[in-house]
């Protein structure tokens, strides 16, 4: 599919959308954005918070939120969709344009059978006007996205799991059969093996009805194995434009090799992501320069001196890069050089001397009507003096409550913990001495960077609390040692008057591990802490996790679902799945050479590049 | 879950205009603050002074609101008034507030058998009719003004807690306080330090509201004749000692009973004005 952006095809592209600039008040939230869609085709919108992306979709269906305007011309095979009146929209939003969201959860009505979702956006069609022929097309319609259980439609949406909603709600936004689904990041709140399933369905769909796609999300690695074209946005501009196998090759833009580049690759361990520096920027303060220019190592004068437009370098390859000409050069060498793999450093076999053991570690939880929630089942693990082990699994395999055990904020139900050699599994009933001990030695980091930091309190504040607890109430937490502490997380000292709403994902994530570094501990529990941030803050936070541990002689417990992840940390990774330890090994062996069937499926979920991708 | 759409509506701030209706409220307030405060300083005779010989008397340039059946100034009285209708009020809120505060950190935070104790109180509190048992209380054990701001303290303090409770169970699960934890800082320090700022703005906005009902029911004590001692300046007082000579001076009435109306309404309005900025 070699059409290039201004629609070539016989009746041009399905849906065309010129100059769209979508802004708050004064405030723009895009540049001008002219995207296309050919009948039939894929395309994918990729771009990081903020970058816009999720306002291009909903400005295209015409359901942006109140206060958020749109200019421009969108044109949907010939009919200018931001001029329609709401009535007339309402003609076309789910019969010619469809929209597929993230949560699964809240996009379908709690109060509503799942099967009601799909029986509503039937009514109204004469063939079905018959409830019979309706319950019939409900049935042929979930079949369609693979649930053969007829009883799923009888039931509420808070009884089925994340990708069966997902699943229901993608049959709701096909049941009016439109010719374009926009589907904004519609794996991203599922599980990965989950993830994999959505995408293929998708595509199976897609290629089935012979229907548009644009897929919303901020993974180029998913955007590169399901579309044919991708557009980079970044800021409310887009940067780059181009046939997906092309632009995988060879990104033209900066930002886009740096997105590549920043995505932890599942098949080599490299020494240190090349990391974007700093984060990303507002629309509304690139007005009249390059989006991207101040996170930028190429960046000139020029790149500041007016938003460089989007210009054809090849055929089917647009980039927004002023300077792509000489530079070209450079970004393929260090392309070339981030992809080679560390040597691999063998560490003896973990038998003795072990910092933290668990010994058949149970917990179980009373669920609803006391019925028990078996979330940890037997679990035993080693954790070495300055290794980093991986904990990799899905939702529900029990690896936040292993975590969470280690560090006190959950007693086990049965079993061992043994941290330092002080027998640690019910923190309560600790000598305090030990549980001091305990507590200096293990630290956990949390997911969530929102929340992991008390809203009213200064980084300052934080901090000298953090330090005041290692070291018992006497010693002064000075200035001089939490401006350490920064340091040792690379932030300026300046950082320790700001408070938490003043900081972006990524910063909040590094005072939160300066915080836990207070204490001096050994080891450092890691619940996702970088699940929650933008790819190209990711790569900085990994490569601060890896600092540190070479700096301090850290030892880790990495938690985390992604296996990319893990493969750029862990020296040694457990595989969790229903509680239960599934498969252990060397990260090279487990991910090189899966033995249990579900470590099999977790590596297979990982998104192929767009050139390997199957025809 | 995942942040990329989260922090779009993040940036988005509301416009921190204070609203003209909030701005009238807060002038009322002041204003009745300042009689509170000023009190003989501004009142144009003393509120005590009878003059039997003119008795009740409409407004007039020397009595702008006229005078009672005892020949006493209403305006003078009104203003001074205003000291019952908001020590009273004050202390009921700030003492509610004050155990509601300590009573819903420790359920929400403690929880088990903690939580339960002070559960079920609440539960027998929410049963009891409150001006009721206000009106019994103050009937039986005496003491009039302050017995019936005591009582009021109780009575509130019971719903009060479950908003603190409920706030506290909000913040509870979130991570940072999870990482106090495992720091190690004391239960003390993450009730006070850590979560009770969180939730301030939300108790704040509801002891506000606490003011409102405790002037009314203070007021509705005093015209049963259960609240301030007879012949006290007080709006509720007023209500009572005045309703018989609606006819000859209305404003005798009508001042008192307006302004209970537009001291509650104005705390109202700023109580959940408060709640809707502090409580999202």
């Amino acid at each position: 599919m070699n059409t290039a952006v201004v629609g070539a095809g016989q009746e041009g592209p399905l849906l065309n959308v010129e100059g769209l600039v979508i802004s708050h008040g004064a405030v723009p939230i895009t540049a001008p954005l002219n995207i296309a869609v050919e009948r039939g085709e894929t395309i994918a919108i990729v771009g990081e918070s903020g970058s816009g992306k999720t306002l291009t979709a909903r400005a295209i269906a015409g359901i942006l939120p109140p206060g958020i305007n749109a200019t421009g011309a969108v044109t949907l095979d010939g009919i200018p969709l931001l001029r329609l009146a709401e009535r007339e929209l309402r003609k076309i939003r789910g019969f010619r344009v469809s929209m597929l969201m993230q949560d699964p959860f809240t996009m379908l009505n709690p109060l509503m059978r799942c099967g009601d979702h799909i029986n509503e956006m039937l009514r109204g069609r004469p063939e079905f006007a018959s409830r019979a022929a309706r319950a019939a097309e409900v049935k042929r319609r979930l079949a369609e996205v693979g649930i053969v259980d007829e009883d799923v439609a009888r039931r509420m949406p808070f009884q089925l799991s994340g990708g069966m909603c997902q699943r229901v709600a993608l049959a709701a936004a096909l049941a009016r059969d439109p010719e374009l689904l926009i589907a904004d990041e519609p794996s991203t709140a599922l599980d990965v093996t989950t993830q994999a399933e959505i995408i293929r369905l998708l595509r199976r769909v897609q290629r089935e009805r012979h229907m548009s796609l644009i897929l919303i999300t901020h993974n180029l690695r998913l955007a590169f194995s399901t579309c044919e074209r991708i557009y980079v946005l970044y800021a409310g501009s887009l940067l780059e434009v181009g046939d997906a196998a092309a632009v995988e090759r060879q990104p033209f833009h900066p930002y886009t090799l740096g997105l590549l580049l920043s995505e932890p690759p599942a098949d080599i361990r490299v020494p240190r992501l090349v990391a974007i520096r700093g984060s990303v920027a507002r629309a509304a303060d690139v007005v009249d320069s390059c989006g991207f220019a101040d996170r930028c190592d190429w960046a000139k004068q020029i790149c500041r001196a007016g938003k460089p437009p989007l210009v054809a370098r090849d055929a089917s390859r647009f980039t927004a890069c002023v300077r792509q000409d000489e530079i070209q050069g450079e970004l393929d060498a260090l392309r070339t050089a981030a992809l080679s793999a560390a040597p691999m450093t063998l560490r003896p076999d973990p038998t003795e001397g072990a910092l933290v053991r668990v010994d058949a570690l149970v917990k179980t939880f009373v669920g609803a009507r006391g019925r028990p929630i078996r979330a940890v089942k037997d679990i035993s693990l080693r954790i070495m003096p300055g290794e980093s082990v991986g904990l990799v699994g899905e939702s529900g395999s029990g690896k936040t409550t292993l975590g969470r055990c280690l560090v006190g904020l959950e007693t086990p139900t049965a079993g061992d913990i043994s941290i330092d050699g002080i027998a640690a599994a019910d923190f309560d009933a600790m000598a305090k001495a030990d549980r001091a001990r305990v507590r200096r030695t293990i630290q956990m980091i949390f997911q969530d960077p929102y929340s992991t930091l008390n809203p009213r309190h200064s980084v300052g504040q934080a901090l000298s609390e953090a330090l005041g607890a290692s070291a018992g109430a006497t010693s002064p937490a000075t200035p001089d040692r939490i401006a350490a502490l920064l340091a040792d997380v690379g932030l300026s000292a300046a950082y320790a008057t700001r408070r938490p709403a003043s900081l972006s994902g990524g910063e909040r994530q590094r005072v939160a591990i300066a915080r836990a570094l207070a204490v001096k501990p050994a080891v450092l529990v890691c619940d996702e802490p970088v699940s929650a941030l933008d790819v190209s803050v990711q790569a900085q936070v990994l490569n601060l996790f890896k600092r540190l541990q070479a700096e301090h002689g850290l030892a880790y417990l990495f938690i985390t679902h992604d296996l990319a992840v893990v493969r750029q940390i862990a020296d040694r990774i457990y595989v969790l799945y229903l509680g239960e330890i599934v498969e252990e090994g060397p990260t090279e062996r487990v991910i090189g050479d899966p033995q249990h069937p579900y470590t099999r499926r977790l590596i297979e979920s990982i998104p192929r590049s767009a050139n390997q991708r199957a025809p | 879950m995942s942040a990329p759409t989260i922090t779009e509506t993040r940036k988005t701030k509301l416009p921190r205009r204070l609203p003209i209706v909030i701005l009238i409220a807060a002038l009322i307030i002041t204003g009745v603050v300042i009689c509170a405060v000023l009190g003989e300083g501004i009142a144009p005779y003393s509120p005590f002074l009878q003059r039997l010989g003119i008795g009740d008397t409409l407004p007039s340039a020397a009595h702008l609101a006229g005078t009672d059946l005892l020949g006493r100034d209403v305006l003078s009285r009104v203003i001074y008034g205003a000291r019952t209708a908001l020590v009273g009020p004050v202390v009921v809120a700030a003492g509610a507030f004050a155990i509601a505060t300590l009573l819903g950190l420790l359920s929400g935070y403690l929880g088990g058998l903690v939580d339960s104790a002070i559960m079920r109180w609440v539960d027998f509190m929410f049963a009891l009719p409150g001006p009721l048992v206000a009106i019994v209380v103050v009937g039986v054990v005496g003491g009039g003004y302050w017995t019936a701001v005591f009582v009021l303290i109780v009575l509130f303090t019971a719903p009060d807690t479950r908003i603190v409770r409920s706030a506290v169970l909000e913040q509870r699960p979130l991570p940072y306080i999870d990482a106090a934890r495992t720091l190690g800082i004391s239960k003390t320090r993450i009730l006070f330090v850590h979560i009770l700022p969180n939730v301030l703005p939300i108790i704040l906005a509801y002891v506000v509201l606490d003011f409102a009902f405790a002037l009314v029911n203070l007021a509705g004590l005093s015209f049963l004749g259960l609240g301030v001692e007879p012949g006290t300046p007080d709006w509720g007082r007023m209500l009572f000692e005045n309703r018989n000579i609606l006819f000859s001076n209305p404003v005798a009435l009508l001042l008192p009973a307006g302004m209970i109306i537009l001291t509650a309404v104005s705390m109202n309005l700023i109580g959940d004005w408060l709640f809707a900025r502090f409580a999202k």
